[in-house]
């Protein structure tokens, strides 16, 4: 009990907002242009990441709300349907929560796996959906694409995530 | 009772984000309007936080430039030489053209550039091409203007908020730009598709291409001036014809806005002619 007050108590404040401003980034460092010609169709799906991470350790400051904000700013940021991305990363943090007593009690490499079939669904997912607001069929394999270079980033991603983390938990100690 | 709070907020806002991608592509104005108003927000924080890659890429072309420079300066005499040759001939070339547009009472097309900008994002995204600039109605920019830089054409903006725009390249889906074959003047249409090389389409029946035919934007559609560089075929088989673009939309810097307007001058009639005549 007290250390679920201690907890709460780093919570509050700037350092409550860390996981929604941690995404806030990610998202944003999307958008840059990076001047590589092959970056341009394998962009890895940071905001997934980043929900997904927050999702299954402190779902609490990842609320859907949240969740929508960055999917429709996402959505506006690059030019996309306004609600595909909104509608997806909430999905994925709707199964996380739901599955998240699983995660949290297993080492890493259990939620990378776990994360893989997640971004490959999300990658079909986000071809579906794109195809049927194009009224064409786009290729699958772009899609398919920016599923595995987000796979292969994952670790890097979580590593930076699991420091802002450490920043939420340190006052229990 | 909390879960039932959480199960509620979860299932509204996907019927939200459903509603949005079913009506927001029919209540186009509102939407855009939005997505202005969000975009002018942003672009000042992505222009700053792309400064450090743009920094990277001018570095890296530096070194290149620097590493090439005696080969390039013995290319550069060379092609001086045959430059100063080929402007005598085009000098003539002017001024014949010039009478014959008089002869035929050709309108000439007024370009005027509304301002030079600065790419600060990009979607990429393998099913939206866009990119934001940094000018908006405030310095002048309207929706449908084109969008070029040095190479070659680029987009035309789709989307504009006061301070920021957005520009829909050539390479979308739901891009088409009137354009001909610089040597033979045959009219197509550029249709983007998602990839990076777009496609030829409407080539007249009997009409032949060539792999490396320049093609140019004919200024069908006044968006885009006349004889802009668009590119070079590359590919020709039975799925269609594939252009390589001259500009590089994957490394875009800086990018001009242009708009493009026809004036005529006075037609002389036939019966004002014929008043003339000595009776």
């Amino acid at each position: 009990m007290i250390n679920m007050g201690q907890d709460h108590k780093s919570e509050v404040g700037f350092r409550g907002a860390l996981p929604f401003i941690s995404t806030l980034v990610l998202l944003l460092l999307m958008q840059i242009q990076y001047r590589l010609v092959f970056i341009d169709n394998l962009l890895p799906f940071l905001s997934l990441i980043a929900v997904y991470y927050w999702s299954i350790f402190k779902p609490r400051l990842m609320p859907v709300t949240a969740v929508f904000l960055l999917g429709l700013l996402q959505d506006i940021l690059t030019g996309g349907p306004l609600g595909m991305m909104a509608l997806l990363l909430i999905v994925v943090r709707i199964f996380v929560v739901r599955q998240s007593s699983r995660f949290l009690e297993r080492e890493f490499l259990f939620n990378w796996l776990v994360f893989i079939v997640v971004a490959l669904v999300f990658g079909f997912a986000t071809w579906t959906v794109a195809s049927i607001y194009l009224k064409d069929t786009q290729n699958f394999w772009d899609s398919f694409g920016q599923s595995v270079v987000t796979i292969a980033i994952f670790p890097v991603v979580a590593l930076c995530l699991r420091w802002i983390r450490s920043l939420l938990v340190m006052e229990n100690r | 009772m909390k879960g039932l709070g959480h199960r509620f907020t979860s299932g509204f806002f996907i019927v939200l984000s459903l509603a949005l991608l079913i009506f927001g592509s029919k209540n186009v104005v509102a939407v855009n309007s939005i997505r202005s108003e969000v975009s002018n927000f942003f672009v000042p924080v992505l222009d700053i936080a792309s400064r450090p890659f743009e920094a990277v890429d001018g570095f890296i072309e530096w070194t290149r430039q620097v590493a090439i420079v005696f080969s390039e300066n013995k290319r550069l005499r060379a092609e001086n030489d045959s430059l100063k040759l080929a402007q005598i001939k085009s000098s003539q070339l002017v001024i014949d053209n010039q009478r014959f547009k008089k002869l035929l009472n050709v309108g000439e097309g007024k370009v005027n550039t509304i301002a030079a900008a600065r790419v600060v994002s990009d979607s990429d995204s393998p099913f939206f091409k866009s990119v934001l600039i940094n000018r908006g109605t405030g310095d002048g920019v309207d929706k449908g203007q084109a969008v070029v830089n040095e190479d070659g054409i680029v987009g035309r903006t789709i989307n504009v908020g006061s301070s920021s725009s957005r520009v829909l390249l050539v390479t979308d889906i739901n891009s088409r730009i009137p354009v001909k074959l610089a040597s033979g003047g045959i009219n197509m249409i550029l249709e983007g598709d998602n990839s990076a090389y777009p496609k030829l389409a409407f080539l007249p029946f009997g009409e032949e291409l060539s792999v490396g035919d320049l093609i140019l934007t004919s200024g069908y559609g006044m968006v885009f001036p006349p004889d802009l560089p668009v590119g070079q075929v590359v590919e020709i088989n039975m799925e269609g014809i594939r252009i390589k673009l001259s500009a590089k939309l994957y490394n875009l810097n800086y990018v001009s806005i242009l708009a493009y307007d026809i004036i005529r001058g006075p037609v002389v009639s036939q019966e004002k002619k014929g008043t003339r005549e000595p009776k």
